[in-house]
């Protein structure tokens, strides 16, 4: 009898796994029309020309502009990557080290909500703050020091600041568990042993950090990379980068050629994937050598 | 490992001063009669706020704002519980599919998936292109993670089979231990993601510039308009955006405060 229903809850377990997927048709429903279809389209059409499959598009996609376009979308992720990656490793040392837990929990949450800002509100606070007439022009003006015309907020290297604002704090949710993982016993360990504390960091601190600060810097590469609506804001048409090229020839300002934008956007999909793609491998690598 | 506290503190203050002096500016340069000539604002005034409150054009786009970040976080909660609950309970391999969707969200520009969108339902005759459906549509794609992180960690720290088992043994069906039994115990992991998806639709632009443009303006839309004629009053449209995303996040950080959790945190589009 129990063998009997043993062996009856297993079917139904068998049965109900194969059919357990039904469940999740709304979800794959969703996933399909909005996510798989739509850009198995732009592929489609990015390859398809009158002569059959081609790669027409993407070679007409190489002119003067358009390598320009990924070059400084290229340059200005990978600094502000690069840049969010140090300073917000520092800052977030200098968080988790603090003695006072008001000061850890108030920065973790400011970190929080910061990270999600972004966009135009972000973009015009920047233009007031750092902007030809912006507030910190002026202080710095009266002390004597003239960032313009040298320095504009309403170009790349201003751009770049204005992402800073969004690299950091996310650079500091992501690191923070990492470096809560290093614990105070090595260090002490280090130096009883009689290394200094550069030697221990680059002995003993970087390598064990390492996959997570190559993570990190994949996934802001990413998130900088895809950016349009503070560089829009910013700079409007004035700074050519890859998400901005994409925008104007979706709204026609420049001739119609829409399969152009396909093969633009498939190779921005492409860099993204890799980014995303080797934050998950670096990360799931780090996740197996620690547990 | 420790930073020197001198070292620490400098960290820390230039930190706050980047962080804070932005948004500190917008919100004095909005009160200011003019804050363009010298070092501190000629004068307070309220008058640049009421020229933005009186239009109808800023409760109209307001209102359009508030719609679709509600119908988004609604759809999108409606969308990703029972799913998630599903998953948890009947198909643990499944949530790898999750996780490739959210990937998949944060790895697809903005102004890729508008073009994808486009191209695809410019095609099939479902009338959804140039509607505020397809705008919904696209900002549940962009917002996916933010509801389904929430959601499935809030399932996977609470005891579901136990009280599924007891739900069921005392005759509820599938559907009714779900919204009776289970719901209310992940409710905070709900409430997280739908505030967070709720900030983050209002503050959307590029999904909204490309899908809808004029057609159906939000507040964002109507924000950077104003940048490129009027300073003072768009400053003040700034600082309601800024108040907004404040409010969901500490409301957010508040909820997981009461629940005993450590706030999940999840990369948003810009």
């Amino acid at each position: 009898m129990v063998r009997l229903q043993r062996s009856l809850i297993g079917k139904s377990k068998r049965y109900g796994s194969w059919l357990a997927w039904i469940g999740l048709l709304p979800l794959f429903l969703f996933a399909f029309s909005f996510q798989m279809i739509p850009i198995i389209t732009l592929l489609r059409s990015s390859l398809i020309t009158k002569q059959g499959i081609s790669f027409e598009y993407y070679q007409r996609a190489f002119s003067h502009v358009i390598i320009e376009s990924f070059i400084n979308s290229i340059k200005l992720s990978g600094i502000t990557a690069l840049l969010g990656v140090i300073l917000g490793s520092i800052v977030a040392l200098a968080i988790i080290s603090s003695p006072r837990k008001f000061i850890r929990d108030w920065l973790t949450a400011l970190s929080n909500v910061t990270t999600n800002f972004g966009g135009a509100p972000l973009a015009f606070a920047f233009i007031i703050t750092l902007g030809s007439t912006g507030v910190i022009t002026l202080i710095l003006k009266a002390v004597g020091v003239n960032l313009y015309p040298e320095f504009r907020i309403y170009s790349i290297s201003g751009l770049a600041i204005a992402y800073l604002y969004f690299q950091l704090p996310l650079m500091i949710l992501l690191i923070a568990p990492s470096l809560l993982g290093l614990k105070q016993e090595w260090w002490e360990a280090a130096i009883n042993l009689g290394a200094n504390s550069f030697q221990f960091w680059l002995h003993i601190g970087l390598p064990i950090l390492a996959p997570a600060l190559l993570g990190s810097f994949l996934l802001l590469f990413a998130n900088s990379f895809g950016a349009y609506a503070t560089a829009w804001t910013l700079t409007g048409p004035d700074v050519n980068l890859v998400t901005v090229q994409i925008a104007s020839l979706i709204r026609g300002e420049v001739q119609l050629e829409p399969e152009l934008a396909d093969a633009l956007a498939i190779i921005s999909l492409c860099i993204m994937s890799l980014c995303v793609g080797g934050y998950i491998w670096v990360s799931s690598k780090a996740r197996s050598r620690y547990t | 490992m420790r930073l020197s506290p001198f070292f620490r503190r400098i960290v820390i203050i230039l930190f706050l001063a980047f962080m804070i002096i932005p948004v500190l500016a917008t919100l004095v340069f909005s009160v200011s009669i003019r804050w363009d000539r010298s070092i501190l604002p000629e004068g307070l005034t309220l008058e640049w706020w009421w020229k933005v409150i009186e239009r109808n054009a800023f409760r109209l786009t307001l209102k359009n704002s508030i719609v679709v970040s509600l119908a988004t976080a609604l759809c999108l909660s409606v969308l990703v519980t029972p799913s998630a609950y599903w998953a948890h309970t009947r198909l643990p391999r499944s949530k790898s599919i999750f996780e490739l969707i959210a990937a998949f969200s944060f790895g697809i520009p903005g102004v890729v998936l508008a073009l994808s969108l486009i191209r695809f339902y410019s095609n099939v005759p479902i009338p959804l292109i140039n509607t505020p459906n397809i705008l919904v549509a696209a900002c549940m794609v962009l917002c996916f993670p933010f509801m389904y992180r929430p959601v499935m960690n809030s399932l996977e720290s609470i005891n579901v089979r136990d009280l599924k088992e007891a739900a069921e043994s005392l005759g509820a069906g599938w559907w009714a231990t779900l919204v009776e039994i289970i719901l209310p115990n992940i409710m905070p992991g709900v409430l997280s993601g739908c505030l967070l998806v709720f900030s983050t639709v209002f503050a959307e632009f590029t999904l909204t510039n490309l899908l809808v443009g004029s057609r159906f303006k939000t507040f964002p839309l109507y924000l950077v308009e104003f940048t490129r004629f009027d300073g003072r009053q768009a400053s003040a449209l700034a600082v309601i955006s800024f108040v907004i995303a404040w409010v969901s996040s500490l409301l957010i950080i508040w909820i997981a405060g009461k629940s005993g959790k450590q706030v999940q945190s999840v990369v948003g589009g810009h």
